[in-house]
């Protein structure tokens, strides 16, 4: 019952999504229903033609008499090509136009939805809303303007047949009612299978995807079985699934055959009658066989449109859901200017659970002034990154408040915080492009001069021009293409090539080798002169660069203080860093 | 860049070819679908003979005045019809079930196939036109199997039928009507070409239009970092605006192909009315035959325009299918070939590398003449600058790749003729990013055995020493780690990795920077667990921490491609100055 509800409630909403897209684009569909007006004018005219030519051959009328009636049906037939032209092409055009742009609109709202929906939202389900809950979408808007046309199409022709016999008009025009109401119980009896069909693509999706991305993982444990079991399992279920439709299918669809021709049998035995009676005319009982013949086709199309509506409105009402998804971060109503600064960084008894409500920073309290360096330390888990993530506010605090330069970074203009702050993140993330485009992401506008110098400071510019294409190089999905500490130095680099009042580098030389890092670490003195930077690291001589090293243990701070003070005061620091390690080993 | 191999033969130009290929991954389904076909003829002569009746009504009926003869037709074609219910029931019933079937087949072999393809063709495809294959592809053939197929066989059928009624009833006037056809099969011919070319386009859209989505996606956090939405917006807008054009490039066929069709129809309809009408009139035909004739000729061109109707369908599905079997037709490089054997247990674990030369691409060489031996239970670690090739070995010794020369062996037996389930039996690699698939920390650390009791699985956190951070989790072994393990810190997934490696009790391990985002202490307590789990066990180490080095049995130096130096941490420290240089180094950092 409940689900029954919430499936009409869906229906609701899918529907209101589709008039609302419709209405956007009510010139092209108007284009379209236009068309499909003069088209289905024609489709009446032709048959009264057919018939009035029968009644003149009865009538034994002369040839002459007839071609002008058979003229008049060509000037018909190429009138309704126009109509049939104009319907398809703006009925296309309209729902392509639709689904392109409902597309775009869904990919820059995924942009501006925030890390903790994109936590527990997998790759797969979004993809599903932009791929195939869209082209349901646009189906059901591609046979609206035909399916409106029909139903206008259904009243004149019953009309049309009432006038000509009202008996036989009638008894002919239960058809459509006939008809309708067959589809109307096809479609509701397959909406369940419809839904579960979705459902069931989607997971199968779901497992080719997580295999392609972790087939390295698959094929190092010899996997390839387990994942194709896991496959195949999935399209059974799909079949099962599509042969539950298939079997409705079976029952429906001959009586959109059978019901027309039950139609023609009416007319047979009913107008023969009449014709015999003089009631009628031949020609009349002609056209009305031929209009039956035209109506089957329309009155199909309006049957598939109104079987097909609720699974299209179901793929849109989960588009509109995900389109109503409100960013977590939200833009400041009246955002404060940054103020001028060194990017001093306060956190103020700052507390943070992730929306799964674990709890993972208490009560924290760091202030970082503006132009100096702080290291995070602490063992995995502790909460280190999730510091360095609230500073750009990827998330907002639950409790407290972080400020830069004074002013509380939700107050600020997103767009004004982040270019402030940048992020070289714990994973090295590379888009498939050029190596050059992927650190111009960190500054679009960045001369090449800065890319190669910021290149340079992360020691990737050797290796880059080792390279055959350079720094054109286009690197695989993910970097796949590149070695661990190639891609972690690109990466860098993106983070360095802008001019940020605060850099956050997390674990950002873990990949590299002693010598390089070492080489890192002297180019980035020069970064750090006078700029505020968050490091987190665990190696002793980059802890030595910073001015001061907060010390965290489960999302507490600790103890704050240079390095070497650290050392000497707090045993447990000493002992996360391993310092002594190697002489007991 | 390139994704995939070339399309060869099977292009959708060549639709025989096609079809062909595609009947012969299912031989199997032969019977049934030449019953399906048969059925849904009986259904297709059934409803032909209906306008045959409807002539008897009116000739021997209407015209003759005869009202019993009219109550008789009808009584006869309502007969018929419950009759033709039936047969088309069983129509649509037996084609389902072998397009779907099919189906069901077809996604397994495809994905059969993606699964021994090897990681240089992973390397060299954006994972979400892979993935298209799988899904909008087979989609779009499902879609076809379950609306178009069986519209499309029907319709054949009664075109075909009706041609032979139309010339059975009168075939003067039926060969005029053919040579409208015949306009209407030239036309045909024009928009095919036309079509074709559009739905390939189409097809070869949706793919990047989902490779790019699908970055866009995974790239989220990247893109916020830098402010980059409106950037990757504007760059996924071109993309999906190619979409649209390709879509709409289908459309203008359609647009002009279908209203000449239906223009075509009322010429012939025309053409019938008037050739009949002068018959009629001088004598040589009846009336009632003029009016069969005229229902006969809306059943010749109403499949006709179905058919035309379901060819979107076929065009997409005859796309998709030339894609899927592109994807087929990837060499597959890496695989056991014939006559490869299993390891004999117990694997001791020697690993060689003899004379091992690579390059992911022509001309680069990664490696260069390697050689390593590591003894069974041995333990070797491999360091060296970033990029020298040290992961390049290690992918190497998994098989993920063949050498270009030389031989990588375990045991002596060349990894080329060993069976894949021996050989991923006897191997674990961690690589450094940690993968975990969506699903239950159980599911990920039990992975390679999925049956593994959960004693087992706490057996393994135990000696690692991470239980108490498992009990730690508001669900134990049932929390959801989401995709990639994104639930999880860095050093978390690496440590998940890691369990999941020695739950699996390979002979051989492989660590690739296994432990590069652990805090030192974590690093240590796990450098103890594993010389517990790894005793007796062979282990290939790569790290760029030298603790693991100095307490290797053996220290390789790999530089540029090469093996540079090899000993004990102690003697390269006397001997080659390039080590010498890289442990002081680190040993300043770490002190
Ligand atoms: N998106 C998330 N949802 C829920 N919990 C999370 C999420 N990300 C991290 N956590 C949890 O929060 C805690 C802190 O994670 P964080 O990534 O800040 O650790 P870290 O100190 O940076 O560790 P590492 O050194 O391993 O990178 C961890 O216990 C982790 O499991
Ligand atoms: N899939 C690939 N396709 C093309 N080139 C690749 C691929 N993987 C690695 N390379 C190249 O091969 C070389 C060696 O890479 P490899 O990953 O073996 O280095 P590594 O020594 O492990 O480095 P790191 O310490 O950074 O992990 C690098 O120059 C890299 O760019």
């Amino acid at each position: 019952m409940v689900e029954d509800q919430s499936r009409l409630a869906d229906l609701r909403v899918g529907i209101s999504l589709l008039w609302r897209v419709a209405l956007r684009y009510r010139g092209v569909a108007a284009m379209s229903i236009v068309g499909a007006l003069i088209w289905m004018a024609m489709v009446i005219l032709v048959p009264y033609l057919v018939g009035s030519v029968i009644d003149l051959v009865v009538g034994r009328a002369e040839m002459s008499d007839i071609w002008p009636v058979l003229g008049l049906m060509v000037i018909a037939g190429a009138i309704q090509a126009v109509g049939i032209s104009l319907r398809r092409y703006y009925g296309f055009k309209m729902s392509y136009r639709a689904e392109a742009d409902l597309r775009n609109n869904i990919f820059t709202h995924i942009q501006r939805l925030a890390f903790s929906f994109h936590d527990v939202t997998s790759t797969g389900e979004l993809m599903a809303r932009a791929s195939s809950d869209l082209s349901q979408l646009r189906l059901i808007l591609a046979m609206a303007p035909i399916t409106s046309a029909n139903l206008v199409m259904f009243v004149v022709v019953a009309i049309v047949l009432i006038i000509i016999d009202p008996v036989l008009g009638l008894t002919a025009s239960l058809m459509v009612p006939a008809l309708l109401f067959t589809s109307a119980r096809f479609a509701s009896k397959v909406v369940g299978f419809s839904f579960d069909l979705q459902q069931r693509l989607s997971e199968l999706s779901h497992v080719v995807e997580e295999t392609v991305s972790g087939i390295e993982v698959v094929k190092s444990y010899g996997q390839e079985a387990q994942q194709q079991a896991r496959l195949d399992d999935k399209a059974e279920t799909i079949y099962d699934a599509a042969m539950g439709m298939a079997k409705q299918r079976a029952i429906y669809r001959p009586f959109f055959e059978i019901i027309p021709a039950l139609g023609t049998v009416a007319v047979l035995a009913l107008g023969g009658v009449r014709v015999v009676d003089g009631a009628i005319t031949f020609g009349e009982f002609v056209s009305f066989t031929q209009y039956l013949a035209v109506m089957v086709l329309p009155l199909l199309i309006t049957g598939w449109f109104f079987a097909n509506l609720p699974r299209s409105a179901a793929a849109a009402s989960r588009i509109d859901a995900l389109l109503e998804t409100a960013p977590d971060i939200r833009e400041p109503e009246h955002p404060v200017r940054l103020k001028p600064g060194h990017g001093e960084v306060v956190f103020d008894d700052v507390s943070f659970a992730y929306p799964d409500g674990t709890t993972v920073l208490h009560n924290v309290d760091l202030r970082i002034p503006g132009g100096s360096s702080v290291g995070l330390v602490g063992a995995t888990g502790s909460g280190k990154s999730t510091i360095a993530h609230l500073i750009p506010r990827f998330y907002d605090v639950t409790s407290g408040s972080i400020t830069l330069d004074g002013v509380d970074v939700r107050d600020l203009a997103l767009d004004d915080l982040r270019s402030e702050v940048s992020v070289v993140f714990q994973e090295s993330y590379l888009f498939s492009a050029s190596i050059e485009e992927n650190i111009r992401v960190g500054d679009p506008m960045a001369s090449d001069k800065r890319i190669r110098s910021a290149a340079r400071l992360a020691k990737a510019h050797e290796f880059i021009c080792g390279f055959d294409d350079g720094y054109a190089t286009v690197v695989g999905e993910r970097g796949s293409t590149l070695s661990g500490g190639q891609r972690q130095r690109v990466s860098l680099a993106r983070g360095v090539v802008r001019d940020p009042r605060v850099l956050i580098l997390d674990d950002a030389t873990s990949s590299v080798d002693a010598i390089v890092e070492a080489e890192i670490q002297e180019a980035l003195r020069q970064v750090m002169a006078g700029r505020t930077t968050v490091i987190i690291a665990h190696r002793t001589s980059t802890l030595a660069l910073v001015d001061n090293v907060a010390f965290i243990e489960d999302g507490h701070v600790v103890a704050f203080g240079p390095h070497h003070e650290l050392l000497e005061e707090v045993p447990r620091y000493a002992a996360v860093l391993a310092t002594g390690a190697e002489v007991d080993a | 860049m390139k994704y995939m191999g070339s399309a060869g033969d099977y292009r959708v130009d060549r639709p025989g070819r096609l079809v062909t290929r595609a009947a012969r991954l299912a031989p199997d389904l032969k019977w049934q679908f030449i019953g399906a076909i048969a059925v849904a003829s009986v259904a297709t002569l059934v409803r032909l003979v209906g306008p045959l009746i409807i002539r008897g009504g009116i000739d021997d009926g209407i015209t003759e005045g005869d009202k019993r003869t009219i109550i008789v037709a009808a009584a006869i074609y309502v007969g018929l019809l419950v009759v033709q219910y039936f047969a088309s029931a069983a129509a649509q019933w037996s084609v389902a079930i072998v397009g779907e079937r099919y189906l069901v087949r077809l996604r397994s072999v495809v994905f059969g196939r993606l699964l021994r393809l090897d990681m240089g063709f992973y390397s060299r495809s954006k994972s979400g036109v892979l993935v298209s294959r799988m899904t909008s592809d087979i989609e779009s053939l499902q879609e076809f199997a379950s609306d178009g197929a069986v519209l499309a066989l029907t319709n054949l059928l009664t075109v075909v039928g009706v041609a032979f009624a139309l010339v059975l009833v009168d075939w003067q006037m039926a060969f005029t009507v053919f040579a409208v056809v015949f306009v209407l099969a030239g036309v045909t011919v024009l928009f095919q070409r036309q079509a074709r070319r559009a739905y390939d386009q189409v097809r070869e859209q949706i793919g990047s239009v989902l490779a790019t989505l699908q970055e866009g996606i995974t790239g989220v956090r990247v893109v916020q970092a830098f402010t980059q939405e409106d950037a990757q917006a504007s760059t996924f807008g071109r993309v999906n605006e190619r979409y649209f054009e390709a879509n709409m490039a289908a459309a203008r066929a359609i647009s002009w192909y279908f209203p000449v069709v239906a223009f075509l129809r009322i010429i012939a309809l025309a053409a019938a009315l008037g050739i009949g009408a002068s018959r009629v009139l001088n004598g040589t035909m009846t009336i009632g035959t003029l009016v069969a004739f005229l229902l006969y000729l809306d059943w010749f061109f109403q499949p006709i325009i179905n058919l035309s109707n379901v060819y979107n369908l076929l065009q997409s599905a005859l796309a998709a299918i030339a894609k899927l079997f592109e994807l087929m037709d990837e060499k597959v490089v890496v695989d056991d070939k014939q006559g490869a054997f299993d390891l004999s247990e117990p694997v001791s674990g020697s690993v060689a590398l003899e004379t091992v030369s690579f390059s992911y691409e022509p001309n680069t060489m990664v490696l260069d003449a390697v050689s390593v031996i590591v003894g069974a239970g041995e333990r070797v670690a491999i360091v060296g600058e970033t990029g020298s090739g040290k992961s390049t070995i290690a992918k190497l010794i998994m098989r993920f790749y063949d050498p270009e020369s030389g031989v990588v062996a375990i045991d002596g037996n060349d990894l080329r003729d060993i069976t894949e389930r021996s050989r991923t039996g006897a191997l674990a690699l961690i690589p450094q990013d940690g993968f975990l698939f969506a699903g239950t920390l159980r599911d990920n650390i039990a992975y390679a055995d999925p049956g593994a009791p959960d004693e087992a699985v706490w057996n393994v956190l135990r000696a690692m020493g991470i239980d108490h951070w498992v009990r730690s989790l508001p669900e134990g072994l049932d929390t959801e780690v989401r995709e990639r393990g994104g639930r999880f810190s860095a050093g978390e997934r690496q440590l998940v990795a890691l369990a999941r490696a020695f739950l699996s009790d390979p002979s051989i391990i492989v660590l690739d920077e296994a432990t590069s985002n652990l805090d030192p202490e974590t690093e240590i307590q796990v450098e103890g667990a594993l010389r517990v789990l790894l005793a007796g066990r062979t282990s290939v180490v790569i790290a760029h921490r030298l603790r693991s080095a100095e307490r290797a049995d053996r220290v390789i130096m790999v530089d540029g491609g090469r093996i540079i130096a090899e000993g004990t941490h102690s003697e390269l420290v006397e001997s080659s100055p390039r080590y010498k240089e890289l442990v002081e180094v680190w040993q300043r950092g770490a002190k």
